[in-house]
């Protein structure tokens, strides 16, 4: 291979460097509007009244976008995966988290939008609102999510409850020489591009859509535009693919469709570009993770089994959630074989911004909890942590929590390599070790039955 | 009062693809009369270098140098169906589209020469930018004559089309989470080890090293990798040390608005990073590659826990670990209060954090 | 208001406390200053005004009438990058880009001035840049580079000291 492998330049590196590079905000169309959002003030209230006339009427206003100017109002980002939509694109009459739009205003100026903006009469009803997941099953708590109450109970088999059971989880607990638990919770944290949120959409004269997007994803931001807008995918095209960071943000169609709303209602180009605030306090963030791991291990280091309860803070709406926490219970075992297995994830709502994907979704807490529980475990069994995870390490045909062989797992090796790195003696045993398929003192009892046949990866 | 220093060790593993699969790509390619190559695929570039990596795997598919490619990612009149640059699917799931486009596009370049040279498509080969005949290199024509010929000569038009569609994993028993078949492309794997100064009276921590080995497949371009690896791994600092969207989670006051309040990791916090990168090809990748964008940021936040704990004798098992925590941690362990329950068998850590603490409107235990 | 732009004299029709980032991008349509966070904290923002680094959003228009104002757009074309240019490509100090030009301002303005290729001084000069993309290792590669005098072959790219390469074993095929 000559051109695979080599260390080529960035294709766009020249336009990088020299400011050349067209970001969205860079686009530059005649006749463009601007244009702002009205947002909620409240984490949880129902709207009473909602009056735009006074903002519509201003002078350089040209179109104020409410829930009643979108074809379908609800559209869920995991409809084609079989998960019902729950979010409104713009609140109608109930707003779950501060920050979630009301309306959006195409102007002259941003100044002129943002001050329609605030010329619109809200009238809302606080209402108690829920932050702890931990309070989130209580029959007290107030509900947060209309489509499926306080956690999302549309699991197949009309489960409310992620599930993984794999091997006899009591028989490893009556087996353990020790049984170590531990609570882990991770924040939520925002994916933080330097490029906000931002959407250039053009009406043609052929009656098509131009929406220069900051996407992450072109075809589906696509599906979702059209799919709010009702329209067939011909007649929106959109321009993108140059993205300034993304890290997950940028998968949720946060801007296209309703700026392409305010340029159809409009007839004119609309740019909306969110502010850093917007951005920080109103963009889908990664989700805070809430995760208690129960382990039963031996005095020789083996984990036996696993009993682990997740409860992944999803904010208001649903989004990617159900989607983030299966990718999460089929990875709960980390770098490690387990047999015995039993696993509860929820997906419960509050009334914060709706999470949304970031780097590592679903896994990145996770693996932060399994990697400080494993160091425990090894320090309460006064075992080498090399060792521990090491022995544990999972290794070819060795099966994943839903059953699937590893086929090509390097866990063994990457250990071996960090050892070595980092100047960290390992005993010959240690050493020695492959990834090959378990065998000898590598192959206790407890781990015969879950070995698999290949086929996976 | 003092500043102690300690190691801790982390290892992860994570999937190529998005888990459950069905997540397609699709590709075209065509040749200019001069030989050139238009690349279109609806992957967008948000910094991870999907333009420079599918040009390369053209380039290198269809055997013509790196600098012929055009690649357009800007717009879904023009280019295929991408699901998009997610789930570190880009270089593995699109990347493959592009390469089964360009492997058509080679055997169209074949066919036309072959009837050229005169000379069966099985005894030619195509690199550099030249078909040649095998063993016999004086025999040649270029790739720009054989698409003017396509052009001029023949009345064809060079393509080729590619799609990839890793098939869709179902769960077949919800209640144990069984899967018909693997939900990801490929899984990688890395560890991580974390050298940490905490400041006993500050609560500080601040990160001196991480040194890290990764299973990252096979290169693309080993450039763009260590990028991935090295942006990851401050990234995963963020996550461990400074960000929080909520500093008073569960409580949504007081958040930070904007760059100045909002604590991203800067240059100041730059720890030394040290990198293994271990090639493992894939069995289903563009020339062995796996997915490591994402999974780069996961292994810093536990080896940093670990570190503290290394370092001052303290769990901190909510995140991040700033220094109010590391300081309450210090207090709790000071006062007899940090120790975990043990009876029997049972070693029990952060009960007050547990849902049981909370609610009994759902039970959790052994 | 007048203002030398990338050396060339510009007349400036904005109200006297628009923001330079605001003249440069909206009036005069110069788009390589970001608007990241319009308030001072990223530097995706950064001009030299008489040879100094500023945050133009930052900077009402009016205080710097009569000033030389340079973008990345003045520093180097594509045919004819500077050397800071030229280093970033080479040493892979751009991902997605949106810092960079900022960066690049920034750094031109460290190395102009004498700053050395020791990381720590260029972490202490460009620290109030934000890039989420590279981790920083490859953009004080870069700088401290330029500020070595090396020569950059802009077809290629450098390996960081930092990396090693190994195969594990049974994946050679």
């Amino acid at each position: 291979m000559k051109v695979v492998g080599a260390r080529l330049p960035r294709y766009d590196g020249v336009g990088h460097v020299t400011g050349r590079t067209t970001y969205v905000d860079d686009v530059r169309v005649p006749g463009m509007l601007h244009a702002a959002a009205l947002r909620s003030v409240h984490h949880n209230a129902r709207i009473t009244r909602l009056d735009t006339g006074a903002a519509a009427a201003m002078a350089g206003v040209h179109a104020v976008v409410t829930h009643a100017d979108v074809p379908l109002l609800v559209y869920g980002h995991l409809s084609g995966a079989g998960i019902p939509g729950d979010e409104p694109l713009l609140a109608k009459d109930h707003v779950r988290y501060r920050g979630q739009p009301i309306a959006l205003v195409a102007a002259d100026t941003v100044d002129i939008a943002r001050a329609a903006c605030a010329a619109i009469e809200v009238d809302y009803e606080e209402l108690p609102a829920l932050f702890d997941v931990r309070l989130g099953f209580d029959g007290d708590a107030p509900v947060i999510n209309d489509t499926f109450g306080n956690w999302y109970d549309q699991y197949e088999g009309n489960l409310d409850v992620r599930q993984i059971r794999k091997g006899d989880i009591d028989a490893a607990m009556d087996a353990a020489d020790l049984i170590v638990s531990g609570v882990y919770r991770t924040q939520s944290v925002e994916q933080v591009p330097l490029e906000t949120q931002v959407c250039v959409a053009i009406p043609e004269p052929d009656g098509r859509l131009t929406i220069h997007t900051c996407t992450q994803a072109m075809y589906f931001s696509l599906g979702v535009v059209c799919s709010h807008l009702q329209l067939p995918m011909s007649q929106v095209k959109m321009v993108g693919g140059t993205v300034g960071g993304g890290f997950g943000g940028k998968v949720d169609t946060a801007s296209d469709t309703l700026t392409a709303l305010a340029a159809q209602k409009s007839g004119q180009p609309v740019k909306w570009r969110w502010t850093r605030e917007e951005e920080m306090l109103a963009s889908g963030n990664r989700g805070p993770w809430h995760m208690e791991i129960i382990d039963a291990v031996t005095s020789d280091g083996w984990i036996l089994g696993r009993k682990m309860l997740t409860i992944h803070d999803a904010g208001a709406y649903g989004r990617f959630s159900v989607y983030g926490l299966t990718k999460h219970s089929f990875h709960h075992t980390g770098a490690y074989s387990i047999p015995n297995l039993h696993f509860d994830g929820y997906v419960v709502f509050t009334n914060k911004i709706p999470t949304t994907a970031m780097r590592g979704y679903g896994v990145t807490g996770l693996s932060t909890a399994i990697e400080v529980h494993a160091e425990r475990v090894a320090k309460e069994l006064g075992m080498d942590p090399y060792e521990f995870r090491l022995k544990n390490a999972n290794r070819v045909n060795d099966t994943s929590p839903n059953r699937i062989a590893y086929e090509d797992p390097s866990t063994v090796e990457v250990l071996q390599s960090l050892a070595a790195a980092t100047g960290v003696e390992l005993g010959d045993g240690l050493r020695a070790m492959t990834r090959e398929q378990r065998s000898g003192d590598m192959l206790p009892d407890h781990l015969v039955a879950q070995i698999g046949s290949g086929g996976g990866h | 009062m003092a500043v102690h220093r300690g190691k801790g060790l982390a290892t992860v593993e994570y999937p190529t693809g998005m888990n459950q699969n069905g997540d397609p790509s699709q590709a075209w390619i065509k040749v200019k009369p001069d030989g050139r190559v238009d690349v279109f695929s609806g992957t967008a570039d948000i910094g991870n270098g999907s333009k420079t990596v599918q040009s390369q795997i053209v380039a290198e598919t269809i055997g013509v140098p790196y600098d012929w490619v055009t690649y357009d990612n800007s717009n879904t009149d023009s280019s295929p169906m991408c699901t998009g640059t997610f789930a570190s699917r880009a270089t593995f799931v699109a990347g493959n589209a592009v390469l089964k486009a360009a492997r058509q596009v080679r055997e169209r370049i074949l066919a036309v020469a072959s009837r050229e040279l005169e000379i069966d498509p099985a005894d030619l080969e195509v690199a550099d930018g030249s078909v040649s005949v095998k063993g016999t290199p004086a025999k040649s024509m270029g790739v720009d004559e054989v698409a003017g010929a396509a052009t001029f000569v023949h009345g064809e038009l060079l393509t080729g089309d590619g799609a990839h569609l890793n098939p869709g994993a179902a769960i077949i028993d919800p209640t144990t989470g069984e899967v018909d078949k693997p939900p990801h492309a490929a899984i990688s794997y890395a560890a991580c080890t974390a050298e940490v100064e905490v400041d006993d009276e500050t609560g500080d921590v601040r990160v001196l090293s991480l040194t890290q080995a990764y299973d990252i497949g096979r290169a693309m371009n080993p450039t763009l990798v260590e990028g991935q690896i090295d942006g990851g791994a401050v990234m995963g600092l963020g996550f461990g040390l400074l960000e929080d969207c909520y500093p008073y989670y569960p409580t949504a006051e007081h958040r930070g608005d904007g760059m100045n309040t909002y604590h991203v990791p800067t240059m100041a916090e730059l720890p030394e990073i040290k990198n293994v990168l271990m090639e493992n090809p894939s069995s289903g990748g563009p020339y062995g590659a796996k997915g490591i964008g994402e999974m780069s940021n996961n292994a810093q936040p536990a080896a940093i826990a670990n570190a503290i704990h290394d370092a001052v004798g303290v769990w901190v098992t909510e995140f991040p670990i700033t220094p109010e925590r590391v300081l309450a941690a210090l207090d709790a362990k000071s006062e007899g209060r940090s120790e975990p329950r043990r009876e029997g068998r049972v070693v029990a850590f952060d009960e007050e954090l547990s849902i049981n603490s909370f609610t009994s409107a759902k039970t959790w235990g052994a | 208001m007048e203002l030398t732009v990338n050396s060339v004299a510009r007349t400036v029709q904005s109200p006297p406390l628009s923001s330079l980032l605001t003249v440069l991008r909206e009036e005069l349509d110069i788009t390589s200053p970001k608007a990241g966070c319009e308030s001072g904290g990223c530097g995706a923002c950064t001009v030299l005004v008489d040879g100094q680094p500023r945050r133009s959003c930052l900077t009402a228009v009016c205080a710097v009438d009569g000033a030389e104002v340079t973008t990345v757009e003045g520093l180097g074309t594509p045919e004819d990058l500077s050397r800071v240019q030229q280093a970033f490509i080479h040493h892979y100090a751009a991902q997605c880009g949106f810092c960079t030009d900022g960066l690049i301002v920034a750094a031109t303005a460290y190395v102009g001035g004498g700053g050395s290729a020791d990381t720590g001084d260029i972490g202490e000069a460009l620290a109030g840049h934000y890039c989420r993309c590279t981790g920083y290792v490859k953009i004080l590669e870069a700088v401290a580079a330029v500020a070595r005098g090396d020569t950059f072959d802009t077809a290629s790219t450098a390996s960081s000291a930092n990396n090693t390469y190994v195969t594990i074993a049974g994946a050679e095929s």
